[in-house]
Formats: structure tokens, C-alpha cells, sequence
């Protein structure tokens, strides 16, 4: 007679991504306890999203060819997010590219402090210890700075460019792991519904109400600022949204007859989970996830505005922060990051509207 | 003596629901031949489905609950095996087919991997004589170019053909027993006779039983060996096709048949059974037809009536013949 391996359960391809996760961890393992510093630990993230990118998205859109292009023409139809499609391009290359070209976003050098960008002029009172009077001063933007410095002199371009990267990566990977846990949290609730559902859901609801902020405050303070923890600490919190819209969604699909039908054909509820309810639940993930890196952006962000960000990476936050104490003198300092603030919330936003609509069956476009 | 090779006995399916406890299955006996197809008919809400979904065990719980009886298939009982053991015979030793074919299918997949996704979890058989079944189910159930439909979604097929699919599926490990909840249901006429012709080939071909549901007199005359007539969550009648059609015995087998349109009768208006249907929750004492039956008499009231043997085939559960 025939036998069912637990083994087999979702495909060769969970079972590569589970190798991975385990060969991840081992490593990390490994680091802690025995070796010194194998890789960074944003490395380990690097590793951890490009398994989750390459084995769930680019192989199943390569497998998938023709559906693919549908999506594709689809979301084409909607031209502001092909537009953000483009710029959000743009940033990752510039964030993976750009800190190997541009100058060192940590140097400071107050000779050349608070230069505008190329193209604008300002006035400068400098005190002249010669004549001991103030003397005003006509500072033109120089090609050597083209987005100018702030009040340390520092090269704002170069700046802003590891601040794309941090952003990224904050966005990226927090969200990342937001939509896993939710995803899992939300159809494996659904599914099994009762008591699992119960308990499952009320951890959700306490999850919620949890204040982030304190979590991230007591965390910093127990371990130190650092990247690695502020992208844990929203990944881990930022769950609940995406767990109660994907439950949602599963709740109706676990009544079609499809999920009855491959359990009368002797599917188990793990295969039924994995390879039934969680790909019909996918576009809405995808669209969840799309619209929620603009926020976790934000935060991150934010956090590094009041000062809690990491110390040691240069994030917009922290630009405009350090922009806010000197608008009177060099406004560029904090409009530059605000306006890439801006320009990256919008660009996810609208892709995100232009893959919703592209996902949605019922969207005539 | 013929062999059954499933046995359902005293099977009680019951429904805990906020205003009572719902007799969905109340103490059906029934068995399955091999080679044959058993037709249980009856209204809609009279326990059809919740007695074919309880021999897999695919009753929703809570608030459905299988609370007592036995489903014998060869010396396995069903409702006592193992989880495990249990999916190896969903879908291998039996299987089942639904009534929407719009919803069956799994609308992000091809048709050829759900097909093929059976033939790997059961028999274990390697990529390419995967695919070579999977073909083959295919063109069985009469699905023309099937080798480029395969790659085709579940929304680029027809109803009819989607139903086809789901058959393909049913059959892609060679189960003895197919179950159809009124496959033919949601389907129009022409379509139907179509999918009826594929059941009877592969009665036929393979030697497959077949338990068909459905509430459709017409469908069962043309394709029941043996039928069962259930009313209330319980058996009414039993018996041949001929013994059914031509010799009805319950008073409400004999309804549904009056029921028929007659072509040769020159009428304005259908004929149908006065009254309601029972509610499950709290059924009447006694012979649960007894408050529609047009001979009910003072014992039906009191006392459920047993199963009387008729003839050598023909079980009937009315105090008219005990």
C-alpha cells in the first residue's frame, strides 16, 4: 500500500527553503558559540530574503511564465505604479551600488561645513579671527559635494545613499518577516478554526495592543541600538494587520469546495495549508506586503529622527533630524531626506495599488 | 449472497447547532456492491451528503459529529482507523466528487498538476509516468487536446469539463469506491447525459462501485443498479431499480414518483408531496413521514417503524407492511 511521508508534505521547494532556514541557523550557531563573526548579522538576513525572493518569487514567476506577463500587462495598464516600480528600481540599485562610488558618509570635515547643493548660493557670517569681526561670505555649491553638507561638513550625497540602503533593508526585511508570521498565523487559524483560531487570534488581539514603542525602548536599552534589533522588533510586532486580513481571506477559501475536495482525495492539513489555501491567499500577500513597506519605512525612520535609531548607520531619520536643528542656516540638510521619504512611500504605495488591481479579478482595467 | 465491499451500519451523524442538536444521519444501514452503482435519493436536507461525507469522515467538527455506527470497507473500520491510514484511503480506496465544479478546482494551479498531485501522493510514481497518467485520465473522461489543456487553469475550462477534471482526479489512483454528490446538479441537461455516459463506461471498464447522489429521479433511472431513498436523515426504501420504479412500497417513495412529470398526462400543474419537510432537531416519534404521509395510521405516530424485508432485494421502514 501506499505511504504518506509527512517528508513530502508542500514540495521539493519548502523542503529547500526548510534545508536553508537550517543551514541559516546552524551558521548562526555556529557564530555565536564557537567562531568569531562569520557574517554580520545583517547577513544573515541578506541570506534569509534572498531564499524566501528567489525560491517564492522569482522561480515561481519563471515557472509561471505566462501568468507572469498577465500580471505584468496588468499592472502595466496603471502608469503611476509602473512609475514607482521604476523608482523603487532605482533606489535598490543605488542602495547596493552607490556606497561603493560615493565618498564616506562618516567623514567629517567642518572647512567645508554646510555647503549648499549645486545651483544655490547662500550667505555665511564667518567670524575673522584676523580682523575679529563677523564677515559674510558667499558659499556657492561645488561638484564636489552636489547635494551639499551638513553643519559637520559631511557629504549629504553619500549620506543619503546609506540611508537608502538602511531604509531598505528596514523596509525589506522587517516586512518580510511581518508577512511570513502573518501569513502563517492567519491561515493556519483559519483553517483549523475552534480553538486554534481562538487562541491564535486573541494572541493576535494582544499583540496589537501591545505598545511597539516600549518593546523597542526597553529592547535598545537591554541590548544596545542596533539595525538588526529595530528590524526584529517591527518584523516580530508588525505581524498582526496582515494576520487578521490574510484569516479573513482564508476563512471564505477554507468553504470552497476545493479544500473539501483534495481532503476527500487524501490530503492532509498540512498539504492542504500549504499547497491549497496559502498560494490563493498570495496576490492579497503580496499586496499587504507591498503597501506596508512604506510604513515600516517610516517607522524606522521615525525612530531614528528621536534618536533611537542605530548610531553606527546613517539613515535618513537621523539626516533629518540633524536637518531639523540647522533649517534656519541650511535648509537642504533636511529637505533632501524628506523628500526621498516621501518620493519611497509613494513609489511602494502606488506599485502596491497597481499590483492590487492587477491581482484583483473583479478590477475591469 | 452478494459482497459488500463497504457496510455502513447504524452510522449516526449529528449536528450540534446553537438551536439543537440536528439528526442529520439517524441509524442508516446501507452497503455498497462491488461493480455496482447505489443511487441515494432523497430531498434536499435529508441527510444525502452528511451520509456520504461521514463515510470519509469529512464531516465538519465541531459542529458535525459522527457519534455512533460503523463503516465497514473491507476489514478496516472507517471511523475508527487511524488519521493516517484514513488519507491513504481517501482518494485511493475511495474517492469523491463534488457537486459545483466551479469551486472544486483549486483556481491557481493547472488542471494537470491537481491531477497529477494525486498520483504523487498515493502511488509515488515518478515525474514522467505521472504525467503519461495524468494524459491518460484525461483523454478517458473525454477531454479533448489534452496533452496542451493540461497546462490550462481551472477558469480557462467549461463546467462540464471542469466536472470532468474533477472526475480525472477522482479516478487517478484507481479507487473502488467513487462517491458523487450530485454531480450532475449544477451541470445542463446535454452536459449531463455526457457525464452520465462517462460513469456508466467506467461501471463498466473498471468494475468501479459507484454511490450516486442525487435528488434527480430521471438520473437515477438511467443510472442506478440498486437505490436508496432516505426522508428525514433516515432510510425510507431500498431496493433494484425495478423494485423502486415499478413496485414502490413507502408511501413516500411512491410520492416522489408521482412527483415525475408525466408526458402523456395533459396537467397544468406539477404534482408534489403536501407538506413540509421535517425539521431535523426535533423529529417526530414514530415514523418521521408520518405527519405527511396520506396512510399514516396511529402506530406511525408512536413507534419508528423497522425495515421490512419485501422481496429479495427490497427493504422497506413502514408500518404498512410489518
Amino acid at each position: 500500500m501506499m505511504r504518506q511521508t509527512s517528508r513530502k508534505v508542500g514540495g521539493k521547494r519548502n523542503l529547500i527553503f526548510i534545508g536553508t532556514l537550517l543551514v541559516l541557523g546552524l551558521i548562526v550557531l555556529l557564530d555565536i558559540y564557537l567562531v568569531d563573526r562569520i557574517l554580520e548579522p545583517m547577513g544573515y538576513f541578506y541570506l534569509f530574503f534572498v531564499a524566501v525572493a528567489v525560491l517564492y518569487g522569482v522561480y515561481p514567476l519563471h515557472a509561471n511564465r505566462r501568468l507572469t506577463r498577465y500580471y505584468w500587462e496588468r499592472t502595466k495598464r496603471h502608469r503611476l505604479s509602473v512609475l514607482g516600480l521604476a523608482f523603487i528600481i532605482l533606489l535598490v540599485a543605488v542602495a547596493l551600488i552607490g556606497p561603493l562610488l560615493t565618498q564616506d558618509p562618516t567623514r567629517v570635515n567642518f572647512d567645508e561645513k554646510n555647503v549648499p547643493p549645486v545651483g544655490f548660493t547662500i550667505q555665511q557670517s564667518v567670524y575673522d579671527l584676523d580682523t575679529d569681526k563677523f564677515l559674510v561670505r558667499e558659499i556657492p555649491g561645488t561638484y564636489q559635494h552636489p547635494l551639499g553638507t551638513d553643519d559637520k561638513g559631511r557629504d549629504l550625497l553619500a549620506m543619503l545613499v546609506s540611508g537608502a540602503r538602511v531604509s531598505l533593508q528596514v523596509g525589506l526585511l522587517a516586512t518580510l518577516i511581518a508577512i511570513l508570521i502573518g501569513t502563517i498565523m492567519g491561515v493556519v487559524s483559519a483553517y483549523f478554526g475552534g480553538w486554534v483560531d481562538q487562541v491564535l487570534m486573541r494572541f493576535t488581539d494582544i499583540m496589537m495592543t501591545f505598545p511597539f514603542f516600549i518593546l523597542l525602548v526597553f529592547i535598545i536599552f537591554i541590548f544596545g541600538p542596533s539595525l538588526v534589533f529595530i528590524i526584529l522588533v517591527i518584523g516580530l510586532t508588525g505581524w498582526t494587520g496582515a494576520a487578521r486580513l490574510v484569516r479573513s481571506e482564508a476563512l471564505s477559501l477554507r468553504t470552497r469546495e476545493f479544500v473539501m475536495a483534495s481532503r476527500s482525495l487524501g490530503a492532509s492539513d498540512a498539504r492542504i495549508v500549504f499547497r491549497h489555501l496559502i498560494p490563493n491567499v498570495l496576490s492579497s500577500v503580496i499586496v499587504i506586503a507591498t503597501l506596508s513597506i512604506p510604513g515600516v519605512i517610516l517607522a524606522e525612520a521615525a525612530l531614528s529622527f528621536i534618536g533611537l535609531g542605530d548610531p553606527t548607520v546613517t539613515s535618513w531619520g537621523m539626516i533629518l533630524n540633524a536637518g531639523q536643528r540647522s533649517l534656519d542656516t541650511a535648509w537642504w540638510v533636511a529637505v533632501e531626506p524628506g523628500i526621498l521619504l516621501f518620493l519611497t512611500v509613494l513609489a511602494f504605495n502606488f506599485l502596491g495599488d497597481g499590483i492590487r488591481d492587477a491581482f484583483d479579478p473583479r478590477s475591469q482595467l | 449472497m452478494h459482497h459488500n465491499i463497504l457496510e455502513i451500519k447504524q452510522l449516526k451523524t449529528y449536528f450540534f447547532t446553537r438551536s439543537g442538536v440536528v439528526k442529520a444521519v439517524d441509524s442508516v444501514n446501507f452497503g455498497i456492491r462491488r461493480g455496482e452503482s447505489l443511487c441515494l435519493v432523497g430531498e434536499s436536507g435529508c441527510g444525502k451528503t452528511a451520509t456520504a461525507l461521514s463515510i470519509l469522515r469529512l464531516i465538519d467538527s465541531p459542529p458535525g459529529k459522527i457519534i455512533d455506527g460503523e463503516i465497514r470497507y473491507h476489514d478496516e473500520d472507517l471511523l475508527r482507523c487511524s488519521g493516517k491510514r484514513l488519507r491513504q484511503i481517501r482518494g485511493h480506496g475511495i474517492a469523491m466528487i463534488f457537486q459545483d465544479p466551479q469551486s472544486s478546482l483549486n483556481p491557481v494551479f493547472t488542471v494537470g498538476d491537481q491531477i497529477a498531485e494525486q498520483i504523487r501522493m498515493h502511488l509515488k510514481l515518478k515525474r514522467r509516468p505521472t504525467m503519461e497518467r495524468t494524459l491518460h485520465l484525461m483523454e478517458q473522461v473525454g477531454i479533448p487536446r489534452a496533452r496542451e489543456r493540461m497546462k490550462d487553469y481551472p477558469h480557462q475550462f467549461s463546467g462540464g469539463m471542469r466536472q470532468r477534471i474533477m472526475i480525472a482526479a477522482a479516478l487517478s489512483c484507481g479507487p473502488e469506491i467513487l462517491i458523487a454528490d450530485e454531480p450532475t446538479t449544477a451541470l445542463d441537461t446535454t452536459i449531463k447525459e455526457q457525464i452520465l455516459d462517462i460513469f456508466r463506461d467506467l461501471k463498466q471498464q473498471r468494475e468501479m462501485s459507484i454511490l450516486f447522489i442525487t435528488h434527480d429521479l430521471g438520473t437515477v433511472a438511467g443510472i442506478a443498479d440498486r437505490i436508496v431513498v432516505m426522508y428525514g436523515g433516515r432510510i425510507a426504501e431500498v431496493g433494484t431499480v425495478y423494485d423502486i420504479f415499478d413496485q414502490p412500497k413507502h408511501p413516500y417513495t411512491h410520492g416522489l414518483i408521482d412527483c415525475l412529470p408525466d408526458i402523456s398526462a395533459r396537467s397544468d400543474r406539477l404534482t408534489s408531496i403536501p407538506g413540509m419537510i421535517p425539521s431535523l432537531i426535533d423529529p417526530p416519534d414514530g415514523c418521521i413521514f408520518s405527519p405527511r404521509c396520506p396512510r399514516s395510521m396511529m402506530v406511525c405516530r408512536q413507534k419508528r417503524p423497522k425495515e421490512v424485508i419485501v422481496s429479495k432485494e427490497h427493504l422497506v421502514a413502514c408500518h404498512l407492511y410489518s
